[in-house]
């Protein structure tokens, strides 16, 4: 299908222009092109096949009518802190250095992306394309002021970073966070990012993060989503991953009216490998659409997907994930399993796992099931004298827990259950 | 050792490449209004069958060519170069087969389809009845009288047209309407012939139907439908084949083909598709561009599409089911294999709507060569399909490094009763496997046959043994020598 244009990037563009300052830090060249690209392209409907059950399009015109981008600011992050964790605060895009910890911790280094060395600049755009997507080029037009965060070579983080990426605004506004994440040769990270939404105000965050894990590091990631029902979301990971290096990410989406992730994988060095997970229980008219992109690029990489959803009352859960096995990247191990549940009937899963191949030698294999809550599983709770309701949560936390159980810092496994009410 | 091979598979040649000469009368190439008043005037066509060709052409002109899809890249082709109707000039009034024309009889024969043998085979409980289709026409329907006796009506579209119009008028275009896509409003607007099947309620058809394509005229497309309607409580098994000459150019197929399926009543429909696939550096071929689809429009029926796709420059179809009737059934099962530069592109749809529905797929593909094999299916489950369970496989199978193949299912579900599961992989054949096949004394090319066949085997059985045995012998000619 050809996908239409229509004039929403352009509504977009003369609302937030005005209060948006110069975005130094993109290459001229960048910017340019960003600005073409949703010229020509503008925003995806339902006729673009990525986001084909995800009409992003649609719901900025319905909800983003009058943009007003009156932004709020935040005195103080500490009800959102999480136990045993350093705390890096971005507020409506804009890194904060007063309200982050102030804690130096050996081999770390944060910068604001406005502050870049030459060898940092370079970073910049140098893996999300502003010409794939809108939502990259829409962030690489009007990028707040992110972070570039550095693990210096060899250093090995003892205590997790949590980063809380926090939206606050008067009415209507577009939040473009921004950042820059690079794991040097043997280093170990891991880091939570933590999105929330404060007041009554309606944000549109378009969040795009670069991530380079480089030889032999290891970086592993959470992303937690809990922008709650005003919170609209679109958010891209662009993860290179090198030699003998290793991505793990767990996404939960907790809350947020949209939610749409594009995790972006390209194994770029041999052996090394990525993990994603995922899980979503969905509610009202709210809409999660997890699409992965897992591109083998070279021989010897294994990869691996777990997404799981519980949709409930009017919402819909999308998964669609590809395994991409470039011609050369023999010897791939490629595996990826989407597991839901439907518990009403107004709503609505769609799935759509690929697998495009164009190697030989590969061990590449997708699985997809949807079903609803194991009749006999609930007879067996049942008869044991247990509540419909308490089975009901019992089994739902089983369902969940293979995802969970992946969050393997106790603080954030605690406030993800609290907040599922398991 | 498996680049010698695929080499030597590479080279290994279309068989039914050849051209026969007969006489033939063709309309010179172009398409207009005009050129529709003229083929439905040739055909002796009531009025309402000439209208809904011009509606469909209508439709058509304000459609746009779908040249966005994803791995089938083809160049454009031009409808007005292509000739819409070609016959065999001694049509008329064949009584017995000593009035076909003998070349006829010997290219049928060449095909291994011999008309003269269905004859001589009468009797025989494991006998078929066939409608030839030689380019645009229907040559000669077999064993018609026979079916006749049990009420049974199997002819070719133009007779029905003339003697059951209100059959085709209720049931034509019921299941893919004129406006469905592009080459369905086109094969509307232009169907030469094809076959049309009925089948009486509480009918067991006793033998298997067949239709056999052949493209044989240069600079022609192929634009047949298929009707075939069971009337309650009946069965049919329907057999479909085909073959096209060997021809630098790219000749065009857009068929049409229609299940209806009444109360309890059960279509098998079996395909072995082996259009010219183009030679090694992909030149000629067919581009094969079909709607398939079926309808379970009432309770406790069933429709089960079999495939074979071994031909085909480019394959682009999908046989789909619609269970609207409570308890139906669909079924897919799909072989696909594409070497050279061969594309395929199919899948199939099911649309669950009635209640306790059930659909199984099964899609095998094998690629070799520089060529691309996708599967690509949709499973929707509506709102109120009470408890539909769907379990679908696609297995990929590849042979060297330059081909591709490809998974795109799409799986919609609104019903929280629905259980649907879908499994893919994409492999190589084992080398263990080859080492223990060849330990045993079989040599490479013995040893790939019999995996595949392994592998396919699943699909194959669902074949009437007639066809098993011709897509056993065309599986191994497509894959002769191809070792992974």
């Amino acid at each position: 299908m050809i996908a239409e244009k229509t004039n929403t990037a352009q509504q977009i563009i003369d609302a937030i222009s005005p209060k948006a300052g110069k975005v130094g830090f993109i290459p001229d060249n960048v910017l340019t092109n960003a600005m073409l690209y949703l010229e020509n392209k503008g925003i995806p409907t339902n006729k673009h096949e990525d986001y084909k059950y995800c009409n992003v399009d649609a719901i900025l015109k319905k909800e983003f009518k009058n943009i007003k981008q009156e932004l709020k600011t935040i005195s103080s992050v500490n009800e959102f802190k999480l136990e045993d964790t350093v705390t890096l605060v971005v507020v409506n895009g804009n890194y904060s250095a007063e309200l982050s910890d102030k804690i130096v911790l050996k081999g770390l280094h944060i910068n604001s992306l406005n502050n870049l060395d030459a060898e940092g600049k370079k970073q910049i755009a140098s893996i999300a394309d502003a010409e794939s997507d809108a939502f990259i080029a829409l962030n690489s037009a009007f990028s707040g002021q992110g972070f570039h965060l550095k693990i210096e070579k060899n250093a090995q983080l003892q205590i997790p970073l949590h980063v809380i990426y926090i939206s606050s605004c008067e009415g209507e506004a577009l939040v473009n966070p921004r950042n820059i994440i690079e794991l040097e040769a043997n280093s170990e990270a891991t880091i939570i990012e933590h999105q929330i939404a404060f007041g009554t105000g309606k944000t549109f965050t378009n969040f795009l993060s670069e991530k380079i894990v480089k030889e032999n590091a290891k970086l592993t990631s959470y992303s937690i989503q809990d922008e709650k029902e005003n919170g609209f979301s679109v958010n891209t990971n662009q993860v290179k991953v090198e030699r003998y290096a290793k991505y793990d990410n767990t996404t939960i989406t907790l809350s947020g009216q949209l939610v749409r992730n594009n995790h972006n994988v390209v194994l770029a060095g041999e052996n090394s490998e990525a993990h994603l997970n995922g899980l979503f229980m969905t509610g009202n008219t709210q809409l999660v659409d997890n699409h992965t992109l897992m591109d083998h690029q070279v021989p010897n990489c294994e990869s691996n997907e777990l997404y799981k959803g519980v949709i409930n009352d009017k919402s819909t859960g999308v998964f669609n994930g590809k395994i991409f096995v470039r011609k050369d990247a023999q010897k791939t191990n490629a595996y990826q399993s989407s597991k839901n549940i439907l518990l009403s009937d107004d709503g609505t899963i769609n799935t759509k796992p690929q697998l495009e191949i164009y190697a030989d030698d590969v061990k590449c294999s997708h699985g997809t099931s949807t079903g609803k809550i194991d009749e006999s599983a609930m007879f067996y709770l049942n008869a044991r004298g247990i509540s419909k309701e308490s089975a009901n949560r019992i089994l739902l936390n089983a369902f969940a827990g293979e995802v969970i159980n992946k969050l393997e810092v106790d603080s954030v496994k605690e406030y993800v259950e609290k907040r599922l009410g398991f | 050792m498996s680049n010698e091979i695929l080499e030597q598979h590479i080279q290994s040649e279309y068989k039914w490449g050849f051209t026969t000469d007969i006489e033939t009368e063709t309309f010179a190439p172009g398409l207009n209004e005009n050129v529709i008043h003229a083929l439905s005037k040739k055909k002796n066509e009531p009025e309402w069958l000439l209208e809904f060709r011009l509606k469909s052409f209508k439709v058509w002109q304000t459609m746009k060519a779908p040249d966005h899809w994803a791995h089938l890249p083809y160049p454009k082709i031009d409808f007005q170069a292509i000739s819409y109707y070609s016959a065999p000039k001694k049509k008329p009034e064949i009584k017995s087969l000593d009035e076909v024309d003998p070349e006829l009889l010997k290219t049928f024969e060449k095909l291994g389809i011999s008309l003269e043998e269905q004859k001589r085979l009468s009797g025989v409980s494991s006998n078929i009845a066939v409608d030839a289709v030689f380019d645009s026409v229907s040559v000669k329907t077999t064993f018609r009288e026979t079916l006749a006796e049990k009420g049974i009506i199997f002819c070719s579209f133009s007779e029905a047209v003339q003697e059951h119009p209100d059959l085709i008028k209720k049931y034509m275009g019921m299941v893919v309407p004129h406006t469905d896509n592009y080459y369905a409003a086109l094969n509307s607007a232009v169907f030469s012939d094809g076959s049309f099947c009925y089948i009486p309620k509480g009918v067991r058809c006793p033998m298997e139907l067949s239709t056999y394509f052949r493209i044989n005229a240069s600079g022609t497309g192929q634009f047949e439908r298929t009707l075939i309607v069971a009337d309650e409580g009946s069965y049919v098994s329907y057999l479909e084949g085909c073959t096209a000459p060997q021809r630098d150019e790219n000749q065009l197929h857009a068929a049409v083909v229609e299940i209806i399926a009444h109360k309890d009543a059960e279509v098998k429909y079996s395909t072995v598709q082996n259009w010219y696939p183009g030679d090694k550096d992909g030149k000629g071929g067919i581009y094969n561009f079909v709607t398939k689809r079926g309808i379970c429009l009432e309770d406790n029926s069933k429709i089960s599409w079999t495939q074979v796709e071994t031909g085909s420059a480019i394959t682009w179809k999908y046989p789909s089911v619609i269970l609207k009737g409570n308890n139906s059934i669909g079924e897919f099962y799909s072989v696909a294999v594409t070497n050279n530069k061969q594309e395929a592109d199919t899948g199939t749809k099911m649309i669950h709507i009635g209640k306790n529905t059930r659909s199984t797929i099964i899609s095998k593909g094998i690629s070799a060569g520089v060529s691309n094999n996708s599967y690509r299916g949709l499973v929707q489950i509506r709102k109120g399909a009470t408890n539909a369970r769907n379990f679908s496989q696609c297995d990929s199978l590849l042979m060297g490094d330059t081909c591709g193949a490809h998974t795109f299912p799409y799986i919609e579900i609104k019903d929280k009763s629905a259980v649907v599961e879908h499994e893919a992989t994409t492999s190589k054949i084992g080398e263990d496997q080859l080492f223990y096949c060849k330990q045993r004394g079989l040599d490479a090319e013995k040893a790939v046959g019999l995996i595949v066949n392994g592998y396919c085997k699943e699909v194959l059985n669902k074949l009437p043994m007639e066809f098993a045995v011709e897509a056993q012998k065309l599986l191994a000619i497509s894959l002769e020598g191809s070792v992974g």
